[in-house]
């Protein structure tokens, strides 16, 4: 699914040239579910803007479902980013004008579907995350773990194979962040592909492979053996 | 993302500032609600001057010395001169009289009335138009006769005489202070035209045959400029020119330059030249707010692409192409200067139709004008919403999801 080879990433400010990434190596498959980890500066980020196509390396081969990415135009990488990506970030990034629901159309507004088919899949998408009685709500009149779910339900509209996400539960309390780990672990089982960064480690041994990040480059890549799993109960609130 | 999708993400992101976006409007309103005033009110006096000349015959004509030259009475025009004019264009004109008026002093019952006394003859009618509505114009014989008989207007007949049933009388009018004595042959209404309309009380025109006129003042025979009357068909241009060179034959001063013609055509088109002048610079100062209206447009589409750059940042993150993010903004800002636009419109128009009513013209609006307005309120949406939707389509949807 995700073939990274002598992957590197420098950023040049004219002055100095710092290197965020070296020669990385790294292949994910499938119905992963991998957790980055690393202090900050690691180049944890820089890899998962790379990894998301938000970002180009500046050496290396990156091939994603055996498409090759790096010599892709931006345009192109925003159709990949459409279908194939799913995005959750640390702040929700939900768009503060528009309902629960009309967030979670966005995507799919993009992808050039139509209107009556994006309400359906989108109502869905939030019946999945448990927010349906919701969707009429803008974002502010949510709580945070609430704008999460409805972030993940986003990333869910347009089936993407690959989930990211970005420090998920970095502003939310323990339950919430429990919640959405839950409902990983379910998409996760239903044949999700999921890379998640964190700095926490409880949050990481949710996780199935844990990779470590210092200093632009990976110094540990292995399974995680006590894998907490949170029961569906728990999940469904 | 098409434009419907667009049309509905910009609605949202106008109505989500209403303050904000109707502020920023109201420069394109008053740009283009200047404009349409402007260009309406230039229309309707366009057509007040049309109108004018409509009345008083567009195929009038003055052969003259030409003033600008220094001339001598052999230089001027005889009464054989205007016969043989009269018969060789027989054709192309419909009357051709020596050009000869006064002024003159009628008695009413309270007070001396100013009158303007016009030498005619029977083809008269066809250069100064009047509408008998009682009695008969001049006749040849009248004019052969220097008969001293007259026609007057309705309200002229009302001011001596208190009434209008005034055939066969006689009345004095004062002429280089001499009491003369009038019989009334015809009685003619007036014709209304705007400019009377708008308040010019002209004054009393009486019509008697030229050449009574000339017995009275003692001049004639002698004349510096003729009236006609040209016809519809007649090559004005061509025909002036055959015209000055007859005349410049019969007087021995071929080349001379001692003639000249003015025609009502030509003053239409001068003053038509000068009120398109000046429509033009008003409209352009006009325009120059509707510029300044863009401007604002511009910033405020800055304004609004720094504020949502984290939406930016998520739209793009989640697919948005960049002609998705152009679109986007680029719609909102032909709304806000299309909603401005018709704003403006409906204020112009309103405007340009109460000045009309209030100054006593006839209101004009047309179509063209309106939809080039629009068109254009439009284009200044484009025109000024396209940079800062391009910048807003090229940011990096990396930094554009880090802003605060």
């Amino acid at each position: 699914m995700i073939k990274i080879e002598n992957l590197s990433k420098r950023y040049d400010t004219g002055v100095i040239s710092v290197e965020a990434l070296k020669n990385i190596n790294l292949i994910v498959n499938e119905k992963e579910f991998v957790s980055i980890m690393g202090p900050s500066g690691s180049g944890k980020s820089t890899l998962m803007n790379i990894l998301g196509c938000l970002d180009r390396p500046t050496e290396g081969l990156y091939e994603l479902d055996g498409q090759s990415v790096q010599g892709m135009s931006d345009d192109e990488l925003a159709v990949v980013r459409n279908k194939k990506i799913g995005f959750i970030f640390q702040s929700f990034n939900l768009i503060p004008r528009i309902n629960a629901l009309k967030n979670v159309e966005l995507p799919m507004i993009y992808a050039g579907i139509p209107a009556s088919q994006r309400r359906e899949i989108a109502i869905k998408a939030l019946q999945k995350v448990g927010l349906e009685e919701r969707m009429h709500h803008k974002p502010n009149e949510l709580s945070g773990g609430q704008k999460q779910r409805v972030a993940i339900a986003r990333s869910l509209v347009n089936s993407p194979s690959l989930i990211f996400a970005d420090e998920p539960t970095g502003n939310l309390d323990t339950k919430s962040g429990n919640e959405v780990m839950g409902i990983f672990q379910q998409l996760n089982a239903e044949g999700v592909t999921i890379i998640m960064v964190t700095h926490e480690l409880d949050i990481a041994l949710h996780t199935k492979r844990m990779i470590v990040c210092r200093d632009g480059e990976i110094i540990e890549d292995k399974p995680v053996e006590n894998q907490i799993i949170i029961k569906k109960q728990e999940v469904i609130l | 993302m098409n434009l419907l999708e667009s049309i509905k993400v910009s609605l949202g992101a106008i109505f989500a500032n209403k303050m904000r976006s109707l502020l920023t409007m109201l420069g394109i309103i008053i740009g283009i609600s200047s404009v349409i005033t402007i260009v309406a009110l230039g229309d309707s006096s366009q057509k007040v001057i049309d109108e004018q000349f409509e009345v008083f015959g567009s195929g009038l004509a003055y052969f003259s010395i030409n003033w600008r030259e220094n001339y001598t009475i052999k230089d001027l025009l005889t009464s054989e001169d205007i016969d043989v004019l009269k018969s060789t264009f027989s054709k192309e004109t419909e009357a051709i009289i020596p050009s000869i008026y006064e002024r003159g002093k009628v008695k009413s019952k309270s007070q001396k009335i100013d009158v303007g006394i016009y030498g005619g003859d029977e083809d008269y009618n066809k250069i100064e138009k009047v509408d008998m509505i009682e009695g008969r114009y001049l006749s040849d014989e009248d004019v052969k006769g220097k008969r001293q008989v007259c026609i007057i207007d309705k309200e002229m007949a009302l001011e001596v005489f208190g009434r209008s049933n005034v055939l066969g009388e006689s009345f004095d009018m004062e002429i280089w202070d001499g009491q003369v004595s009038f019989v009334i042959i015809g009685i003619y209404e007036k014709p209304k035209t705007t400019l009377q309309a708008m308040g010019g009380q002209t004054l009393g025109n009486v019509f008697i045959p030229y050449t009574t006129l000339e017995r009275i003042t003692g001049s004639g025979d002698l004349y510096s400029e003729v009236e006609m009357s040209i016809g519809k068909e007649t090559d004005i241009d061509s025909f002036t020119q055959k015209m000055i060179h007859l005349i410049e034959k019969r007087h021995g001063n071929e080349g001379e330059n001692k003639y000249m013609v003015q025609t009502a055509e030509a003053e239409l088109e001068s003053i038509n030249e000068v009120t398109g002048v000046i429509t033009l610079v008003i409209g352009a100062i006009a325009a120059i707010s509707l510029l300044v209206g863009g401007i604002g447009v511009m910033n405020i589409m800055f304004v609004s692409v720094t504020e949502r750059t984290r939406e930016i940042g998520i739209r793009k993150a989640i697919g948005a192409k960049r002609k998705d993010i152009l679109l986007q903004f680029l719609v909102e800002s032909v709304i806000i200067s299309g909603i401005g636009g018709i704003i403006g419109t409906i204020v112009g128009l309103t405007l340009s139709f109460v000045v009309s009513t209030i100054i006593k013209i006839p209101p004009s609006f047309s179509v063209e004008t309106i939809v080039i307005a629009w068109l254009f309120s439009a284009g200044v949406g484009i025109f000024f919403g396209i940079y800062p939707a391009n910048k807003a389509s090229k940011l990096d949807p990396i930094e554009a999801l880090r802003y605060e």
